[in-house]
């Protein structure tokens, strides 16, 4: 028989303030984040991929109706923001060494004028490959929020809300299934419900724990 | 009344749905009201309301049903933001947040003489700014002023705008960096306003340009630059400049600028001591006395980072201040493990993942007992409770699932290693001993 062909269509990520699920493991991020003081009005987000730094950034951007801007594609040239301008900065770790220069000049305008700057990244700004002295010892000085790895609360709610973006519902029992045998990772999460989601449309069966069983057994990466 | 029912739905509810469901599902939702035979609910997020109202609305309407209520539908509302959050904060007072008329005429009100540290690779430095405050005739034109990133250049050219405005207010003080220079200039041009720019820059009495390695190959720049370098010393104004080395090693700089920056006094702050890095945070503690009330702060924390932080003050500045804010954030005291919680970043060279190896050689040295012991078979007392604590350790600590554990623990199977864990977590909450291990061996792997 024929297999489906699946696409790896992007999926409708639901990035609203209601979609935001708060546990123990973030709940310091997102205080800090959305009512936490900020010193010189800057903060860094940091976490790993997959893990709502972007999605925290909206809820924040949203309600200071600030911009946002991925530090791969900013522009060396583009003029300055207006004073006291709120602005996020995407993936910081991504950005080009040409434009170190303008992120510099943008901080201190910022900073001057009671702007509000929120930076995210997945790894911390001290680990960050700025080679701009001037920029480095100013990102190092930023206070930090942390997104870490999920506890079993916010797993299992994440693996909802990663099949809920895809418009599939899985049954409780197979959350509680996926839960207890994936890593412990944003990432593990988003790889087992791709993983589900390709296989149950290929094979046409439902989501269920026996076609996880079946499946994830097999993408599992061996042991290392 | 209507909540008593909605409790007994709970309580049925948790007997239906198993307990991780009831966890995850039943627990998080809030009973708002019943009117016009619509329930509704207060939900964290929206999936949740959705996939509650899935799977469990049918449940919970016939329960509410059955209990005398009369509900034909459910509503899932998001709850207040209030509610959501951790609790409530002390929150700092915000030292300004204003927006400012003209932001090259900025000058930040914390940056005085009074709140600069000295000591001595700074003093001359220092000195010599003072000299130029207190006005009188110039002596030295221009002062340069150049370090490393985050030595105090910024502070002492703020902290002479901030004198020389407060002694002689008629003065015409103008302090901004390169990039606005530049800004102001490249402006200029484009809306033909020249001879508005000249005249501004012209009539300054005193002009302080900040890092003006920035201007570096940037030719028309540094040729408007020069001229008017030259307009205000032929007049006889004050020119102080900022810069991350010496004139004469800024590349890309035209040899006669050069050359003109090193005609007045040309002074270097050097890179802190010890000393000097232990004043700035004992200064940066008592301001924040005022910002942070009923914080406090263990002694050797300040010494820790002093030792530890030596790169440059505003790191250093950066990680007193990161440190506060969490501390009130989480309301806890600042003791030398929060700070090493806090800044493992910057105290540490690389981030590195704890790996369920590394735990159980940690553990097994701890208790004394061979590895081969601490994932062999044998079920004795003295081996299983160390055994146990690792799988805790390695469930808490990695990311890694319980049947991987279990594998490495000698291939057991993952109701094994989670009896373990849940065993291990009853313990730490009655047995001190456990519990002090469990720290001790923590700090031990995080170290």
């Amino acid at each position: 028989m024929p297999h489906q062909l699946s696409f790896d269509l992007p999926v409708q990520v639901a990035l609203g303030e209601g979609d935001f699920f708060v546990a123990p493991a973030n709940a310091q991020a997102y205080a800090m984040v959305t009512q936490g003081h900020w010193p010189e009005g800057k903060l860094a987000l940091i976490g790993p991929p997959g893990s709502g730094k972007s999605h925290l950034g909206r809820v924040w951007a949203d309600r200071q109706s600030a911009r946002i801007r991925a530090a791969a594609a900013l522009d060396p040239e583009a003029p300055l923001p207006p004073a006291g301008a709120r602005l996020v900065i995407e993936d910081v770790e991504h950005l080009a060494p040409a434009a170190e220069e303008y992120v510099f000049h943008l901080h201190n305008h910022l900073r001057a004028t009671g702007g509000r700057l929120l930076l995210t990244a997945d790894r911390a700004p001290s680990r960050w490959p700025i080679r701009l002295p001037d920029l480095a010892s100013r990102m190092q000085a930023t206070s930090i929020a942390m997104l870490d790895d999920p506890d079993d609360r916010l797993l299992a709610a994440l693996l909802m809300k990663l099949f809920a973006d895809r418009q599939l519902a899985a049954p409780p029992d197979l959350i509680d299934w996926l839960a207890l045998r994936i890593e412990r990772s944003h990432r593990a999460a988003a790889q087992a419900v791709a993983a589900l989601d390709a296989a149950a449309l290929s094979l046409g069966r439902n989501l269920s724990v026996r076609l996880a069983r079946d499946v994830l057994d097999k993408t599992r990466p061996p042991a290392p | 009344m209507t909540q008593d029912m909605w409790g007994q739905v709970r309580d049925i509810l948790k007997g239906v749905v198993g307990a991780n469901n009831y966890t995850n599902w039943i627990e998080p939702i809030e009973f708002g009201s019943i009117s016009g035979g619509v329930a509704t609910f207060f939900v964290p997020t929206n999936f949740i309301g959705n996939y509650v109202a899935q799977h469990y609305g049918d449940q919970i309407m016939y329960h509410l049903n059955r209990l005398g209520a009369s509900v034909q539908r459910l509503s899932f509302a998001i709850a207040a933001n209030a509610q959501r959050a951790m609790a409530p904060v002390a929150r700092p007072s915000e030292p300004h947040d204003s927006g400012f008329p003209d932001p090259a005429a900025h000058i930040d009100p914390r940056f005085t003489f009074d709140s600069f540290v000295v000591g001595k690779p700074n003093e001359l430095a220092h000195a010599a700014a003072r000299r130029v405050a207190e006005g009188g005739p110039v002596s030295f034109n221009p002062l340069f002023l150049y370090g490393g990133v985050g030595l105090g250049k910024t502070h002492l050219m703020h902290a002479i705008a901030h004198e020389l405005r407060a002694r002689q207010p008629h003065l015409n003080v103008l302090y901004l960096s390169a990039e606005q220079f530049m800004y102001r200039f490249i402006t200029a041009l484009r809306d033909r306003k020249m001879m508005d720019f000249k005249q501004m820059f012209r009539a300054v009495d005193v002009l302080m340009v900040d890092d003006v390695q920035f201007i570096a190959g940037k030719d028309s720049t540094q040729d408007e630059f020069f001229h008017t370098f030259n307009a205000l010393v032929d007049q006889h104004k004050q020119i102080i400049i900022s810069a991350d080395r010496a004139p004469g090693e800024i590349k890309d700089l035209e040899e006669r600028i050069k050359s003109r920056l090193q005609c007045g006094l040309v002074v270097d702050l050097h890179p802190t001591d010890y000393e000097l890095r232990l004043g700035v945070l004992q200064a940066k503690v008592e301001m924040y006395r005022g910002q942070y009330p009923g914080l406090s702060l263990r002694d050797g924390v300040l010494e820790f980072l002093a030792h530890r932080l030596s790169t440059n003050v505003r790191v250093l500045e950066g990680a007193l201040t990161r440190l506060f804010a969490f501390a009130s954030l989480v309301g806890r005291e600042i003791t030398l493990e929060l700070t090493q919680d806090c800044l493992a970043d910057i105290l540490r060279a690389s981030d590195r993942k704890i790996t369920v190896e590394e735990i159980q050689r940690k553990v097994s040295d701890h208790y004394n007992i061979r590895l081969s012991d601490l994932i062999g078979p044998k079920r004795v007392r003295t081996l299983a409770r160390p055994r146990q604590i690792a799988m805790y350790l390695a469930k808490s600590m990695t990311n890694r699932s319980l049947p991987e554990i279990g594998r490495r623990f000698g291939g057991r199977d993952h109701t094994t290693v989670m009896h373990g864990v849940r065993r291990i977590e009853e313990l730490r909450a009655t047995d001190s001993q456990i519990s002090d291990d469990l720290e001790l061996l923590r700090r031990a792997l995080e170290a």
